[in-house]
């Protein structure tokens, strides 16, 4: 079945380190700032789609929009695995005729609120299956996002012979786009690989500057059928491809016991359904906003994707033949949960962007690493 | 000079405050509640005398305490609190007696700042020392002396960010974690295909079956991969610590804190094997590098019967009422958490009493203690078991010199030197 879907509108909130307002206040001005964009109105809507993560219930935003009636809802879960999940929930809702226009959304004061740097006592004490799974983990002192994927990133060097240095250069990357992008919270402020060799150990091999920021902000995303979205404001920019994947013996960041600790399996599942789907392959990405809450998964990601052979990807990355992550990244615009990452792709194929790739026909966007995930293929 | 250093020198220049009279006279009522609360029977303290190290006592300023403008320890106190420095530990206290005090006998203290430092990096954070000098008269007549040191410091600038994070147990991992207070790393295996799974579930992956036993892993294994982890701080962890996720040669990978080992000597690879560490109510599995073996147990010599406290919150509490000693964090567990204490604990006053007993429970009711001087080390929390063995330093007629140690689960609680005269 392929989606006839299409992104019509993006909208965000300011990205900083405390919003001063709640979360609730964050999604439902991302929401208008979407509708907006598209020229639609809160009547129109009829769809949200949420995070597990999220504080705000889709009926608390739809009271606030004042949208008058929610015929499909629904929250995806494993933290930012969700963000592109989101955008193919409403696809398949508009395609399948169960909604006409659907807001995905994520908001979150992440910096001035619960920051996900700290180690959550919480997520290790929820009485579920996670609180079990975290019980092998979170007691023995791996409570950290960054050093869940620094156990992972020491087995990548170790058999890949992959550097600290490899891992900056996707840093100074991001940093390099943000420096350039005034929404960005690194705006003006790129780095050098010497910076990132000299920033402070978080979890060895992890450095800081290999860690995105904590941020408050809120991004929402309208989606529409694609015979709607020709009479909207903004050009269309059609979902081409829209997939989730979960891997063999999955775990939420800490899926250390398969063969293999040196690749994203769950990403090589979403992979192989975007390029079917589509019927496009890495060859044919203008630009890949890839989610970089952590340098090493971004080159494990290019391997699980095609760009590159396994182990291959840290040469990939120093050759930058491949515009990544143009508005700057987690690392460098905003950590809103992936969600920056798929405006930053609709921003690529509308030719809005900051740092505008020209001739940009095809966008990959992913979403988070190390969790069951989701991707996106987006098209002109 | 700072500000506190300011304020030190006027103090110091001022010299000792005025007399502050006891609330109540030396009296049966309270030395009977603290020799049951410290569970001294010496026979002496049913009739006329106090025990020397209730001397303190006497003074406490109570429940309500009125303010007394011109006290030293008060001073300093408010004007570190002002300053950041809001949390307070003793450190050193040093009693000399005269005489025993005896019932009836109206005490009142005078008290001087003797010396300050600071500001000064210490394991609970940035910090200041000052001591005390307090000198109790009945009447005109001085009866005892103290030293008293105590450290203000910052709190939160180092040390523990909560308790140790306890795992979360199903009926389907009980048998893991009974396995660990066993001293057993147990690996779940299929009851029918006899497939070895970690972490363990219901039910088995491979073949379906719900008859998940378990074998007990040979302990060792080689780090296949691992974590230095420098920041943030980790609860129940010090910092920076390793991770590390090990094969085992029976085919799983089991994930623990690897300890006794420098980061830096850490490679892929290298050979480990499990030890088991309690934290809180459970036992952990940990990794040590192979060939580590954990310390023996010591053995420490003791010229005095060894004598043993369970603390238990209802000693920690009566002991610290029965020495009027009304702090929140000697009998409000609430708190004591909150303040960045794993519990209750037993105050100075009362550890002071409890070496007083350890020596005249030897020495008998016919001895005087003429001094009893002690360094405070590790916090002494309820629900720890507290050991004091002494030996005698020195004898000269019957004059002795008994060095005192008092020993809980954290490490040395109090280390001290008891001078007493035996009849």
């Amino acid at each position: 079945m392929t989606l006839n879907a299409a992104i019509v509108g993006i909208g965000a909130t300011e990205f900083s380190k405390d919003s001063g307002r709640s979360e609730l206040q964050l999604a439902v001005e991302a929401a208008r700032s979407a509708l907006a964009d598209a020229g639609l109105r809160p009547s129109d809507v009829d769809g949200i789609v949420g995070f597990v993560m999220d504080s705000n219930a889709e009926i608390a935003l739809a009271r606030e929009l004042g949208v008058p009636e929610l015929s499909f809802f629904s929250k995806i879960g494993y933290g930012g695995g969700a963000a592109c999940a989101t955008v193919q929930q409403a696809a398949m809702a508009v395609t399948t005729g169960m909604a006409k226009t659907v807001i995905c959304f994520r908001a979150l004061n992440e910096r001035s609120g619960h920051r996900f740097g700290q180690v959550s006592v919480a997520a290790a004490s929820q009485v579920n299956t996670s609180g079990l799974d975290n019980s092998w983990h979170y007691p023995m002192g791996l409570g950290t996002p960054a050093a869940t994927v620094a156990m992972a990133a020491r087995r990548y060097m170790h058999v890949f012979g992959a550097t600290s240095e490899d891992f900056g250069r996707v840093a100074v990357t991001a940093r390099g786009y943000a420096a350039t992008n005034p929404h960005a919270w690194f705006y003006k402020r790129p780095v050098t690989l010497a910076e990132h060799q000299q920033s402070r150990l978080i979890a060895e091999p992890l450095r800081l500057l290999d860690c995105c920021q904590e941020s408050d902000g809120a991004v929402a995303i309208v989606v529409t059928s694609a015979d709607r979205a020709r009479d909207l404001a903004q050009p269309p920019v059609h979902i081409a491809a829209a997939a989730q994947g979960s891997g063999p013996d999955q775990y939420i960041m800490t899926s250390y016991y398969r063969d293999e600790l040196t690749g994203l399996p769950e990403m090589g599942v979403v992979a192989r359904q975007l390029w079917a789907q589509s019927g496009r392959n890495a060859s044919d990405v203008d630009v890949a906003i890839l989610y970089d809450h952590f340098t090493p998964y971004v080159l494990m990601q290019l391997e699980e994707l095609g760009f590159c052979g396994r182990g291959e990807a840290g040469a990939f990355v120093a050759a930058g033949n491949l515009p990544l992550n143009t508005h700057g990244g987690q690392l460098g615009e905003a950590y809103i949960h992936g969600m920056n990452g798929i405006a930053e792709g609709v921003r690529q194929i509308r030719g809005s962007a900051v740092n505008q790739i020209a001739h940009t026909a095809t966008v990959l966007v992913t979403a988070g690493t190390g969790v069951p995930t989701s991707g996106l293929v987006l098209s002109s | 000079m700072t500000d506190i250093a300011k304020i030190a020198e006027e103090v110091m220049a001022a010299g000792l405050c005025s007399p502050r009279a006891g609330r109540d006279p030396v009296n049966q009522a309270m030395i009977n509640n603290w020799t049951e609360a410290i569970g001294d029977t010496n026979p002496r303290y049913l009739e006329w005398e106090a025990p020397p190290a209730m001397t303190q006592v006497w003074t406490m300023r109570g429940l309500h305490p009125v303010s007394t403008p011109d006290d030293p320890l008060q001073i300093m106190s408010k004007a570190l609190d002002d300053a950041g420095y809001t949390s307070v530990v003793a450190t050193n206290c040093e009693q000399k007696y005269s005489r025993y005090v005896r019932i009836g006998e109206e005490l009142t203290v005078r008290t001087r700042l003797e010396s300050y430092a600071g500001p000064k990096k210490t394991a609970l954070g940035e910090g200041w020392f000052f001591t005390t000098e307090s000198t109790w008269y009945a009447g005109v007549e001085p009866v005892a002396t103290m030293l008293f040191r105590v450290l203000k410091f910052k709190p939160g600038a180092a040390g523990s960010v909560g308790k140790p994070i306890q795992p979360l147990v199903s009926r389907d991992t009980s048998f893991f974690w009974d396995g660990a207070v066993e001293g057993e790393l147990r690996i779940q295996q299929c009851g029918k295909c006899g497939l070895l799974r970690h972490p363990p579930g219901p039910t088995c992956p491979s073949c379906g079956a719900a008859k998940p036993g378990y074998v007990v892993a040979a302990g060792t294994g080689t780090v296949y991969s691992f974590v230095v982890h420098h920041h943030p701080p980790v609860p129940g962890k010090q910092l920076p610590f390793v991770v590390a996720l090990v094969e085992l040669p029976e085919g799983v990978r089991v994930m623990a804190e690897l300890r006794e080992v420098d980061p830096a000597s850490v490679h892929i690879g290298m050979p480990v094997q499990v030890g088991f560490a309690p934290v809180g109510d459970f036992v952990l599995p940990v990794w040590h590098p192979a060939g580590y073996t954990p310390p023996a147990k010591p053995v420490y010599a003791s010229d005095l019967p060894e004598l043993t406290f369970d603390v238990t919150p209802t000693l920690v509490v009566s002991t610290a009422l029965a020495t009027r000693d009304f702090q929140d964090v000697h009998h409000d567990r609430d708190l004591a958490v909150a303040r960045g204490s794993k519990d209750i604990f037993v105050n100075i006053l009362t550890t002071t009493g409890l070496v007083q007993r350890f020596v005249t429970d030897w020495a008998g009711p016919e001895a005087d203690v003429r001094r009893i001087a002690i360094k405070l080390g590790v916090p002494c929390y309820a629900y720890d078991t507290l050991t004091f063995t002494g030996v005698i330093a020195h004898r000269d007629g019957n004059e002795h010199v008994i060095e005192v140690t008092g020993r809980n689960s954290l490490g040395a609680h109090v280390t001290g030197t008891v001078e007493v005269t035996l009849p």
